[in-house]
């Protein structure tokens, strides 16, 4: 029996060539794997024959990665095409037809003697080039009505249904569990370890938890960076350009440290379950262990706060924000802007002191929702007003996420237009208008704007910005406005960029079939069916996208839509000084008990996501906006 | 063979060489040199040996956890040892304790043993206990927790092990205040689970009661004994045992936020499994769960999301509507948070999709499921989904404001699809596609789910009625004329409902509007091309009509026709085959009496005019399929059988009340409508077995040479049984089960391909009134008393011949049967021979009677004269009556011998021929047939004519000689005279025969009726007959 919680049977990484790089398997979860099974043997329910018995058995690391290289030949790609196409078949988990058979697969042991098993479900990640697989503890039944769901013959099933994926899902803890024991294994193997950032206005940027530790306990700590500015000037985490949209990527992952993570299992869940799956905490457990400093009398100190700190105190606060715009410039197409924010926390309290801290104005910053770190009690948000009461942990955490509108004038805003004067060439405009209504203390850092051609090569282009540089690269313009530095503060700035820019002849690259999603499959272009735009009125822009788009490959779910279909200009900057939503945290307001002497400082940075000009003259990625039934 | 490592201890090479070859995932046998050692106490004893590099010994302890098989009981108590003596502060001591306990976990099931096993596990507890019951001692925090965890999972294995320790555990976890509590909290929560589960809670005696200090531990009897079944307990706790359960209760929650979200989530779980086993006699421990889990609800951590959600199930009294609407929309918001992985986000959505409780709150959150144009297209799929359960719902709705409710259900679909709407004009691959039809699908299985069973689903009639539907297949319609691109991907769509047992109505239903509402819109060319999946779906399906595909793709073949030159090679073979193979499938799927003719037009048309010879051929191959193979039996050489089972043919009457007036009688019911209802030919004909010759476009004048298009064989034979009584030429006859047919009569449809003009169709009537049993069943009557058929009717069959030719006329019968259902299906063809061509020719008005024979006697002359082709070309041109032109007679001639004695000849002619014969001469030949009286009203000559009449000859005509007549030299002819003036020699007489052959054409035979032989010779204005003629005579005398 399961239980209920999240044990975990097993874990595994694989590379990208389908080996083992790493494995880890817990007698203890897999024995009440093996017991339940039996346990319902015993009920006497004979014609369990042939699923029964087969998945008590235990499959050894190169069956797994066999089965896992066994599966991405069957669904096309390694995480599956997460919905039913026409080369879905019975027993494959696309035939399920839900997009979550990316991330919960099933793996199909093919035993040489006797019938196969199935294991399922196996949590997956891709991280660093690497498939983190996590297989949790089920009770037998889940385990068969998904087993069901594979084999249904008919069309797929709705939420109306019995047994559907999503009531299996509902009942099953576990599988949560295992993403988040899948999501930390990530970031150790890609190193995505730093706490979260807080940023204070004056002096160097603060550390993470060993800072706070070495302080307290006095021996000297690894050098560490502080963490990287939250949006370096290239392009960020999400971003489209070059972003890598195929499973297929061979080789080129970086090896990962497996001491460290064999170190943190034994931390985060010897036996299996999970217990603390806090990177840094269970690291400095393993590492430095613990002095014999006493132990506060009157309360429990949580589990997620293993260090108490020493030193001068303060409290200090950042709010984050990014701002992610669909700006089309268009009558018939609303601009899109939404802010996702977060207020990161860095309290450097000794004991264990309740900090509460109101928060105004959620009504007025539309905040659509909020959600909390897990040491904080909220109470019900009235009109305008939150407190939140929590007793911080060691180190930089965030306290809280929250997702609001964008409620002052976008900070870049104009048009970017790209008209194709022949197949090679185009001619383009830009007419952006920077900072407006923007007032001092905002400062913005710098601004950069990027033509992404990731399927054209870039021969040359021509044309002066009235202010900025240009650079190029081979798929890309790169226009830099507000370079770092000299920051933009307290006016408003125009910036035009006409030019015009010259591809390379298109060679006409057929796309290795492995290359193009499982979805392509059975769609190939009919050459019959060609025909001949040109004559059929359209514009010579939609005629080039048309042509360029038959080779358009198919992106994975993951992403937002096709990029590579669209024209489009990609704005990043970085403001300093406020807040876009205008939640703001007033530090006066923070109160500490019992009551200490400590300043709380405060800090404000918004910088941008996917922040896109649509170029006004193609077509454009949209979304329908809510409305009131 | 592999190199055998030393038994003794290995050297530090030898453990990495054995680590990587543990550790290899492409060989697995590299393994096996290695298994005949002892491996675990080998790398359990060289932990402490100074000669390992140190980085090589937790590799020795995750060899042992991950790639060795699990340790035998009998290794045990080595391994506690090397525990108990391990150096406490070795870097190694917690993941050696890992280790061992994991392996005592897996190895020890209860029953125990008590000798062997029980005293090694009762000292590893022992060792744990001990190192346990040091609360809030401040250095070693992190080993007492680990002592804990590693009891927990001693505990999990064998249930109940700490049951009878439980009080000191409650003791150690209220006393811990470091962060290490966690851990002595969940051990008390899963000692305490155990002890529920073991039924503890019903004795009298406390459940944290304890006989003693924690150790020396004893291993509980329980697990050493074999009968002993731990199960849960139907008693009820006892009243001492609900206090103290509510008492470790209240420690467990006293505050969860101390717990990490992994530990809370186990914990959670615990506490509800032991919180229901006292709830009924502690209710208010339900609302104490709520107060102090219940503001989870805000919390970012999935983890605690979920648990909170599994409370909120377990405990629904404890919750209340508001606090399922707050929890409703927090998941609803979560799949917004873009900080949150999309798995998570994802997962959010299927937690509310996913209970009864919280499902019927997602129509109010319609809005937050809108997709924004950034959300990863897995997201705007999930979110999808749930507009589609909403859609589906308002519109199921029988609310006031139907219209109303049906516009916001459109609108929602419409406002969804938006987010993928480029998927219009992306590559049919591309993922927006697959999502945006995934959506599709959703709305439609959301208003018509499967039912359990599998086999119907409810809702299929209002959904068929309902807006969303028809406004689901105007967009796919509007789609499919607007992107081309995206026909297969439709045609997919289509596939996926019409193999679904439980949708293929919806299916269905789908081609139907596509066939009524696409078809119409397209044009002819090469973008049609495009569509060939659409109607390869539309042919495939009997319930779709095929009338108007068929008239778009006649249109095509013209199109491609006319488009046709010197570049479009090619394209025009391409097409023409895609249409030609799209005709096939009509073929392989309808009864093909339904699609005969337009089908057939569209095959000739292809045939006469097509500029690609492959096409043609196949169309041709097509037709005489068509025209020659009933329908059962060519959809069985077709191979229709092999369809998979999961597109068999519906019962369209378990959906509907009413019979759709198109749906045809189940064929499994009804195997062979020909079984019951037969056609036969009143006069058999002579020539058994035939064939056809088709030729395009016949014209005599254009093509004198006559190329040979086709020859095809007609394989159905008439009738074995001469039944030559009654007037009429076709009779029915029924045989086999009882068909019940309730109209008055049955409409028997006739169609050819050969030229024989529009066949009326025409009504059998039957007799009505007649109880069951007798003539209102149709009941099976096998061949041999088919005589006493219980009802036969006649029928007269009108031809028009265009051309005078044998050919098939394909029969298909339509009638209502009892239960209302129009049955329709093909009978046998008829058989149609050249000698039901014959006619005589007429005479004109004002001729005389006693003139008749005269005018047929000069007429005979006239005509002979005429299709003399040896002279002038064989061309002459008579003026027609009433001066509206003139005909050209363009002649043929030939012989034929025919090796039967005159008795023979004489009555074939007599009783096939009589009314044909214009002339006899000769002596003997006019005293027999005078005398035998059948011929009547013909010229008589006693007188031998000049025997040379003819003799210029000809080639005789065999079957197997191309029909091309060739210029015949001297030679020829002499070696020709020679033979036929020798049988002359020996003739009776000649009988002149003159046959009218519709609609213009005339075939004259001259017999010279000899002793032993008679030779015919035979002129024709129309050569194509000649072939039939030979086959003819032969049948004749035979």
């Amino acid at each position: 029996m399961s239980g209920g919680g999240c044990s975990i049977r097993a874990i595994w990484i694989l590379t990208p060539n389908d080996t083992v790089a790493f494995s880890r398997r817990f007698a203890v979860v897999e024995k009440r794997w093996r017991a339940a099974w039996e346990a319902e043997e015993g009920d006497g329910e004979g014609d369990r024959r042939g699923t029964g018995a087969a998945p008590l058995l235990f499959p050894a690391d190169h069956e797994v990665a066999a089965a896992f290289a066994e599966r991405r030949r069957r669904e096309g790609t390694a995480r599956g095409s997460g919905i039913r196409t026409n080369v879905s078949s019975v027993g494959l988990d696309s035939w399920v037809d839900d997009p979550i058979t990316r991330h919960i697969i099933s793996l199909r042991l093919d035993k040489e003697e006797g019938d196969g098993f199935m294991l399922w479900p196996v949590v997956l990640q891709k991280r660093g080039g690497y498939y983190v697989l996590v297989l949790p503890l089920v009770d037998p039944q889940p385990f068969r009505a998904y087993e069901n769901l594979l084999k249904r013959s008919d069309c797929g099933s709705s939420a109306k249904e019995n047994g559907n994926l999503s009531s299996i899902l509902f009942n099953l803890p576990c599988i949560t569990g295992a993403f988040m024991v899948a999501h930390v294994v990530g970031d150790i193997i890609t190193g995505d370890i730093a706490e979260p950032e807080v940023i204070i206005s004056s002096g160097p940027s603060v550390g993470g938890l060993l800072d706070s530790l070495t302080g307290s306990i006095g021996i000297s700590a690894r050098a560490k960076p502080i963490a990287s500015p939250v949006a370096a000037p290239t392009a960020s985490l999400s971003s489209p350009v070059g972003a890598a949209q195929s499973d297929s990527l061979k080789g080129g992952v970086r090896p990962f440290d497996k001491d460290l993570l064999r170190n943190f299992i034994i931390g985060a869940m010897p036996f299996g379950t999970a217990q603390d799956l806090n990177y840094a905490n269970v690291t400095s457990i393993r590492t430095t262990g613990f002095s014999g400093d006493p132990l506060p009398t009157d309360q429990k100190q949580p589990a997620w706060k293993p260090y108490l700190y020493k030193g001068r105190q303060r409290i200090i606060f950042t709010s984050l924000e990014t701002i992610n715009a669909a700006l089309y410039d268009r009558d018939d197409v609303p601009d899109f802007l939404s802010v996702s924010g977060q207020v990161t926390c860095r309290a450097e309290l000794e004991g264990l002191p309740d900090v509460s801290l109101p928060l105004t104005g959620l009504k007025t910053a539309h905040v659509e929702v909020s959600s909390f770190h897990h040491c904080v009690q909220a109470s019900e948000p009235t009109a305008n007003k939150q407190t939140l009461v929590f007793q911080p942990p060691l180190g930089n955490f965030v306290l809280m996420h929250y997702q609001a509108p964008c409620n002052i004038a976008p900070p870049v805003k104009g048009f970017y237009q790209l008209s194709m004067v022949s197949e090679n060439e185009g001619a383009f405009l830009f007419k952006l208008t920077l900072m407006e209504g923007y007032k001092s203390p905002f400062i913005m850092d710098f601004c950069m704007i990027t033509m992404p051609f990731p399927r054209r090569r870039v021969a040359s282009y021509d044309g002066n910005p009235s202010i900025g540089t240009v650079s190029m690269t081979e798929h890309s313009i790169e226009w830099r406005i507000v370079s770092s530095g000299r920051g933009l503060s307290g006016r408003s700035i125009e910036a035009t960029f006409p030019g015009t820019v010259k591809f390379l002849p298109r060679t006409v690259q057929r796309i290795n079939s492995s290359f193009r999603s499982v979805s392509s499959t059975g769609y190939t272009e009919d050459s019959d069916s060609e025909q001949d735009n040109a004559k059929n009125g359209a514009s010579l822009d939609d005629y080039i996208m048309e042509k360029i788009n038959k080779d358009l490959q198919a992106v994975d779910l993951e992403e937002p839509l096709s990029w590579q279909a669209y024209n489009y200009a990609k704005v990043s900057f970085k403001i300093t000084g406020g807040t876009l939503s205008g939640l703001t945290i007033d530090p006066k307001s923070v109160n500490v008990y019992p009551s200490v002497k400590a300043p709380a400082e405060y800090s404000m940075q918004a910088s941008s996501g996917d922040y896109i000009l649509w170029n006004t003259l193609g077509k454009c990625p949209t979304a329908a906006l809510p409305r009131e039934l | 063979m592999d190199r055998q490592p030393p038994t003794a201890l290995l050297s530090p090479q030898e453990w990495e060489q054995l680590l990587d070859d543990f550790a290899s995932s492409s060989n697995p046998s590299r393994r096996d040199r290695w298994l005949h050692l002892p491996l675990l106490d080998l790398a359990v004893s060289s932990l402490l040996r100074r000669d390992l590099p140190s980085h090589l010994k937790p590799l020795l302890l995750s060899l042992v956890d991950d790639h060795l098989p699990p340790p035998l009981p009998s290794s045990l108590p080595a391994l506690l040892a090397s525990l108990l003596s391990f150096p406490p502060d070795h870097p190694l001591r917690d993941h050696l304790l890992v280790t061992v306990v994991s392996a005592f976990a897996s190895a020890l099931a209860a029953p125990i043993s008590r000798d062997h096993e029980a005293p090694h596990l009762a000292a590893l507890v022992d060792a744990l206990l001990a190192a346990a019951n040091r609360p809030n001692h401040a250095p070693d925090r992190a080993a007492r927790a680990l002592a804990c965890d590693a009891l927990r999972a001693l505990d999990a294995a064998l249930p109940g092990l700490l049951a009878e320790a439980l009080g000191h555990l409650y003791a150690l976890a209220a006393a811990e205040r470091s962060p290490a509590a966690q851990s002595y909290l969940l051990l008390l929560a899963s000692a305490a689970r155990h002890a529920v589960r073991l039924g503890r809670l019903a004795s009298g005696a406390s459940i944290l009661a304890v006989a003693g200090p924690p150790t020396p531990f004893a291993v509980p009897a329980h697990l050493l004994s074999p009968l002993a079944a731990p199960g849960a307990s139907v008693a009820p706790p006892s009243e001492v045992n609900v206090r103290d359960t509510r008492k470790v209760l209240a420690l467990l929650m006293d505050r969860p936020q101390v717990l990490t979200p992994a530990a809370a989530m186990e914990m959670m779980a615990i506490l509800a499994e032991v919180a229901s086993a006292v709830l009924q006699w502690a209710p208010a421990i339900a609302a104490h769960i709520k107060v102090q889990f219940g503001g989870m609800v805000h919390s970012s951590s999935p983890m605690l999301l979920h648990s909170l959600l599994t409370l909120f199930v377990q405990f629904p009294d404890a919750f209340g509507a508001e606090d399922e609407r707050t929890m409703a929309h927090r998941l609803a918001l979560a799949a917004r948070e873009v900080h949150r992985p999309l798995a998570v986000r994802l997962l959010a959505l299927h937690w509310l999709l996913g209970s009864g409780k919280f499902r019927n709150l997602v129509p109010g959150l319609a809005r937050w499921f809108y997709p924004a144009v950034f959300d990863p297209l897995a997201l705007k799929a999930k979110k999808l989904d749930c507009l589609a359960y909403v859609a589906a719902g308002v519109d199921g709705e029988k609310v006031a404001a139907a219209d109303r409710a049906s516009d916001q259900a459109t609108r929602l679909l419409d406002d969804g699809l938006v987010c993928v709407s480029a998927f219009r004009w992306l590559p049919a691959w591309s993922t927006e596609t697959g999502v945006a039809f995934r959506a599709l699908h959703s709305v439609l299985v959301g208003a018509a789910p499967h039912s359990t069973d599998g086999t119907s689903c409810s809702g299929a009639r209002e959904l068929l009625n309902s807006t969303i539907f028809h406004h689901l297949q105007a967009i796919l319609v509007d789609m499919a004329s607007e992107h081309q691109g995206l026909v297969p991907v439709i045609a997919d769509f289509t596939n996926r409902l019409l193999a679904c047992n439980s949708h293929r109505w919806a299916g269905e239903r789908l081609l139907r509007t596509l066939d009524e509402c696409l078809l119409p819109r397209l044009e002819p060319g090469y973008q049609l091309a495009s569509y060939y999946p659409i109607f390869e779906k539309i042919a495939q399906n009997e319930t779709v009509p095929q009338h108007h595909l068929i008239e778009l793709l006649t249109k095509q073949m013209v199109s491609l026709t006319k488009k046709h030159g010197p570049d479009t090679e090619l394209k025009s073979w391409s097409q023409g085959s895609k249409v030609v193979g799209i005709c096939r499938v009509m073929l392989k799927h309808h009864h093909s009496s339904h699609i005969f003719l337009p089908l057939s037009h569209l095959l000739v048309l292809t045939i006469e005019s097509f500029p690609d010879l492959e096409v043609r051929d196949h169309a041709r191959i097509c037709l005489r399929m068509l025209s020659c193979v009933p329908g059962k039996k060519l959809r069985h050489i077709m191979g229709v059988g092999e369809q998979p089972s999961g597109v068999t043919p519906s019962h369209p009457g378990s959906l509907y009340d009413i019979p759709s007036p198109r749906a045809a009688q189940d064929l499994k019911s009804m195997p062979d409508l020909a079984s019951y209802i037969h056609l036969e030919r009143v006069v058999p004909l002579i020539v058994k077995q035939s064939w056809a010759l088709t030729l395009p476009n016949f014209s005599v004048q254009s093509r004198p040479s006559g190329s040979i298009l086709s020859i095809q064989d007609v394989s159905s034979a008439p009738s074995e049984q001469e039944n030559p009584t009654g007037p009429t030429i076709e009779r029915i006859g029924y045989r086999q089960e009882t068909l019940r047919v309730m109209d008055s009569k049955v409409t028997i449809t006739f169609s050819s391909s050969a030229h024989f003009g529009k066949i009326p169709s025409c009504h059998i009537p039957f007799i009505l009134g007649e109880p069951p049993g007798s003539g209102m069943d149709i009941v099976p009557i096998d061949n041999q008393n088919r005589e006493e058929s219980s009802y036969c009717a006649s029928v007269t069959i009108e031809l028009e011949p265009q051309e005078p030719s044998p050919g098939l006329i394909d029969v298909s019968v339509e009638a209502n049967t009892e239960n209302c259902q129009v049955l329709s299906g093909s009978l046998k063809p008829i058989t149609v021979g050249i000698e039901d061509m014959f006619l005589k020719a007429s005479v004109p008005p004002d001729t005389p009677r006693e003139g008749v024979a005269m005018y047929y006697q000069d007429l005979f002359h006239a005509l002979w004269e005429a299709c003399d082709s040896s002279t002038n070309t064989g061309r002459e041109t008579f003026p027609l009556s009433g001066g509206k032109g003139s005909a050209v007679i363009d002649g043929t001639r030939s012989v034929k011998l025919l090796e039967v004695t005159p008795k023979v000849l004489i009555g074939a002619v007599e009783r096939y021929l009589a009314s044909f014969v214009v002339s006899v001469s000769g002596g003997s030949l006019v005293t027999i047939l005078r005398g035998n009286g059948v011929i009547k009203n013909v010229m008589w000559e006693e007188n031998v004519p000049d025997a040379s009449v003819g003799a210029d000859a000809l080639v005789p005509y065999s079957p197997d000689n191309n029909l091309q007549l060739h210029l015949i030299d001297d030679e020829d002819i002499g070696v020709g005279a020679e033979r036929y003036g020798h049988e002359s020699k020996r003739e009776m007489g000649t009988m002149r025969v003159m046959i009218f052959l519709p609609p213009r054409y005339h075939l004259l035979f001259l017999l010279e009726v000899g002793r032993a032989s008679t030779l015919v010779r035979i002129r024709t204005d129309h050569w194509p007959c000649l072939a039939y003629v030979d086959e003819y005579l032969e049948a004749l005398i035979s």
